[in-house]
C-alpha cells in the first residue's frame, strides 16, 4: 500500500518541491500550513511520516511534535523536523521535543529522500 | 607677683595703725610673692597640659572614628544609602551635634538623602522639600558658595528663612559642607546644634572629610550604575544582533532551499530527462547556490562564535574518517584542476574525542584554499599522532604567501591582499573560523610559506577533548 506522508510547512515553493519529490518516489502527501492544521490532520487521517518544519505561524513545530508524541496514538509517527533554524541548540530542543531525526535546510532533496526511507516503517 | 619680669598679680598687706614694714618683712612678702606667683603659673602649665591632652584624645577618637566610618564605607561600596546614613550618623556624633542630615541632587534640584535626630514628621516634609542654591536656609548657602558655611545663631541670622523648620527641630548653631563633584555641589552635609555653639576648625574639617567621602562614594554609585546601564545597552544589542542573524539566516536559506532543491529535482530527472546542455547549467546553478549558502553559514558560524553561542558537540570520532571524507569531497575538485592529491596518515591513529562536524569543516577549509590557490603541482594532507596531539599538515605548491600577509591571515574579513586572491574571491571568514574551532578544541594552527614555495597549514589538536574552551 502507499505509504501516506503529512509534511508541515508554511511555505508553497518549499511544498511544491516536496510535492514532486514525493511524488516521484511514489509516496502520498497531505499537508499542513502550521502546527494546528498538523495536529487535525493527524487525527483526521493517520500519517506513515511526518515532515515537520519548525518556524510556523499559529502553532510552530516544535508544539506540534511535543502533542504529536504526547498522543500514546500517534507516538510512533516517525517526524523528521527540518529547520532552516541554525542557532546552537536547536537540534536539541528538537530532540526534547521528541522528533525522530533532524534535517537543516537547504536540504538536498536527494539527501532527504534517504532519510525518509530510513525511518519509514516498514 | 611677676613672671618673667611681667607682673601677673599684686599681693597686698594693710595695717589699721600707722606701723612702717621692716625691711625685713618686705623681704618676707617678697618671697610669698614669688611663691605664690609660682603657684599661678604651676596651675597656668597644668591647665595648658590638660588642655593638650584633651585635644589629643580628642583628636586621635576623631581620627579612629573616621577610620571605623571609612571602613564602613568601603564594605558598602555600592551600598550608597548605607554609607550616606553611616557619615551622616558618625558626623553628627563625633561633632557633638544633635541633628544632621545630607542633601542630595537629583535633577535639578537637591533633596534630603538621609537625616539623623531630626523629628518623624518633619523627615517626611523634608524629603519631599526640593532645596535650590539661595541665601534662606543654610543648603542653599552651601550650594551658592560651594564651601563650608556656617551661621551661628540662626535666630541672630537677618537673611535665613527656615523659621517653621527651626520651631520644629530647635536648632541654633548650623554647620554645611558641600559634597563636591569637579568642584561643583552634587550635595551638602548639614549639622545642627540645638545651642549656641559653633563649630571648631576641627569639628568643620573632619565634616569636609565626611563630605569627601560621601561625594566619592555618589559619584561612585553613579559610575557603577552609568556601567550597568551600558553592559545592559550591549547585552541588548548583542541578543538584537544574534536574533536579527537567526532571521537573517532563515530569510536567506528559506528562498536557497527552493532553488537548490529544484535544481537537484531537474538533475535527477523528476520532470523528465534533462538534455545534455542544460546538465552542464544545472550543475553551475547548484555550484553556485552552494558556494552562496557557504558564504552565509560563514557569517553565521562568525557571529555564533563571536556571541558564544558556538558550542562543541564533543563526542568520539576516527581522525581517519574525517580525513577520508574530506579526500573524497575534494578529490573532484583536485582532479578538475589535474592536480596531485595525496593523503600521508600515520597507520595506527588512535581515535579521538572532539566536534567531529565543527574538524571537518576545519580541515575542509584548509584543503579547499589548498586547491583554490593552487594551479599545478600537488595538494597533501598529512596526518599523526604523538604525546597526545594529532598533527594535521596541509601542504600545497601553490604562490605561497608573503610574512606581511601570514599575519593577518587569521583575522576575520582578512585574505593576502594581492591579485591572486582577488581573483580567486571568498569572505576571509573561514580561517577566522577555523582558528577559533581549533583554539576551542584546546589547539593551534599556524602557517608556513614562502612566496613561490608554497605553503603549509598545520594544526595541533589534542587527541581527547574533555571540555571545550571559550575562545
Amino acid at each position: 500500500m502507499t505509504k501516506r506522508i503529512l509534511v508541515v510547512e508554511d511555505q508553497e515553493d518549499n511544498r511544491q518541491i516536496l510535492r514532486d519529490l514525493l511524488a516521484s518516489a511514489d509516496y502520498e502527501m497531505d499537508e499542513a500550513e502550521n502546527g494546528q492544521e498538523a495536529l487535525d490532520a493527524v487525527a483526521r487521517q493517520r500519517p506513515d511520516l511526518i515532515l515537520m518544519d519548525i518556524q510556523l505561524p499559529i502553532m510552530d513545530g516544535y508544539e506540534a511534535t511535543r502533542r504529536i508524541k504526547a498522543n500514546p496514538d500517534f507516538k510512533a509517527i516517525p517526524i523528521i523536523v527540518v529547520t532552516s533554524y541554525a542557532l546552537s541548540g536547536d537540534e536539541g530542543k528538537a530532540r526534547e521535543a521528541g522528533c525522530d531525526a533532524y534535517v537543516t535546510k537547504p536540504y538536498s532533496p536527494r539527501a532527504l529522500l534517504a532519510k525518509i526511507r530510513e525511518y519509514m516503517p516498514k | 607677683m611677676l613672671r618673667e619680669g611681667e607682673p601677673v598679680g599684686v599681693l597686698t598687706l594693710t595695717r589699721t595703725e600707722m606701723r612702717p614694714f621692716t625691711d625685713k618683712q618686705i623681704e618676707l612678702v617678697s618671697t610669698f610673692a614669688d611663691q605664690a606667683a609660682i603657684a599661678i603659673e604651676n596651675v597656668r602649665l597644668f591647665d595648658e597640659v590638660q588642655k593638650r591632652t584633651d585635644d589629643l584624645s580628642e583628636s586621635l577618637q576623631q581620627q579612629t572614628a573616621t577610620a571605623e566610618v571609612l571602613k564602613v564605607i568601603s564594605r558598602s561600596a555600592f551600598d550608597l544609602q548605607t554609607v550616606l546614613d553611616t557619615l551622616t550618623e558618625s558626623a553628627a556624633q563625633l561633632c557633638e551635634a544633635e541633628m544632621a542630615s545630607i542633601t542630595r541632587q537629583e535633577g535639578d534640584a537637591f533633596y534630603y538623602a538621609t537625616t539623623y535626630g531630626l523629628p518623624p514628621d518633619l523627615v517626611d516634609f523634608l524629603k519631599s522639600t526640593p532645596h535650590r542654591p539661595g541665601r534662606r536656609s543654610v543648603i542653599g548657602r552651601t550650594l551658592t558658595e560651594a564651601r563650608a558655611v556656617m551661621v551661628a545663631d540662626v535666630l541672630d541670622d537677618p537673611d535665613y528663612g527656615m523659621m517653621e523648620m527651626q520651631q520644629k527641630a530647635g536648632f541654633r548653631t548650623a554647620l554645611g559642607v558641600p559634597l563636591l563633584r569637579d568642584g561643583r555641589p552634587v550635595g551638602v552635609i548639614t549639622l545642627l546644634r540645638r545651642q549656641v555653639r559653633p563649630f571648631s576648625q576641627r569639628e568643620i574639617e573632619l565634616v569636609t572629610t565626611f563630605a569627601d567621602q560621601a561625594g566619592i562614594a555618589i559619584e561612585n554609585v553613579r559610575l557603577f550604575d552609568e556601567i550597568q546601564e551600558k553592559s545592559r545597552q550591549l547585552e541588548e544589542a548583542s541578543a538584537h544582533k544574534s536574533r536579527f542573524l537567526a532571521n537573517m539566516s532563515h530569510e536567506l536559506r528559506t528562498p536557497l532551499n527552493a532553488i537548490l532543491g529544484y535544481t537537484e529535482l531537474i538533475q535527477d530527472a523528476v520532470y523528465g530527462e534533462p538534455p545534455e546542455k542544460m546538465m552542464a547549467v544545472l550543475d553551475r546553478i547548484s555550484r553556485n547556490g552552494k558556494h552562496l549558502l557557504g558564504l552565509i553559514n560563514d557569517v553565521l558560524d562568525l557571529s555564533k562564535i563571536e556571541a558564544g553561542q558556538l558550542v562543541l558537540s564533543l563526542d568520539a570520532y576516527s581522525l581517519k574518517d574525517v580525513v577520508h571524507g574530506v579526500y573524497s569531497a575534494i578529490e573532484p575538485l583536485a582532479a578538475n584542476k589535474s592536480l596531485t592529491f595525496k593523503v600521508e596518515m600515520a597507520p595506527d591513529l588512535p581515535s579521538g574525542r572532539g566536534d567531529e562536524r565543527r574538524l571537518t569543516q576545519v580541515l575542509l577549509n584548509l584543503v579547499g584554499n589548498a586547491i583554490k590557490f593552487t594551479d599545478q603541482g600537488e595538494v597533501s594532507i598529512k596526518a599523526s599522532a604523538e604525546n597526545g596531539d594529532y598533527t594535521l599538515a596541509v601542504r600545497d605548491t601553490g604562490p605561497g604567501i608573503s610574512e606581511a600577509d601570514q599575519s593577518k591571515l587569521f583575522q576575520e574579513f582578512q585574505q593576502a591582499d594581492n591579485s591572486i586572491t582577488k581573483a580567486k574571491g571568498g569572505t576571509g571568514l573561514g580561517l577566522a573560523i577555523s582558528k577559533r574551532i581549533i583554539e576551542m578544541h584546546g589547539g593551534k594552527i599556524w602557517v608556513e610559506s614562502r612566496p613561490g614555495q608554497g605553503s603549509t597549514f598545520s594544526l595541533k589538536l589534542p587527541i581527547q577533548v574533555e571540555q571545550a574552551r571559550q575562545p
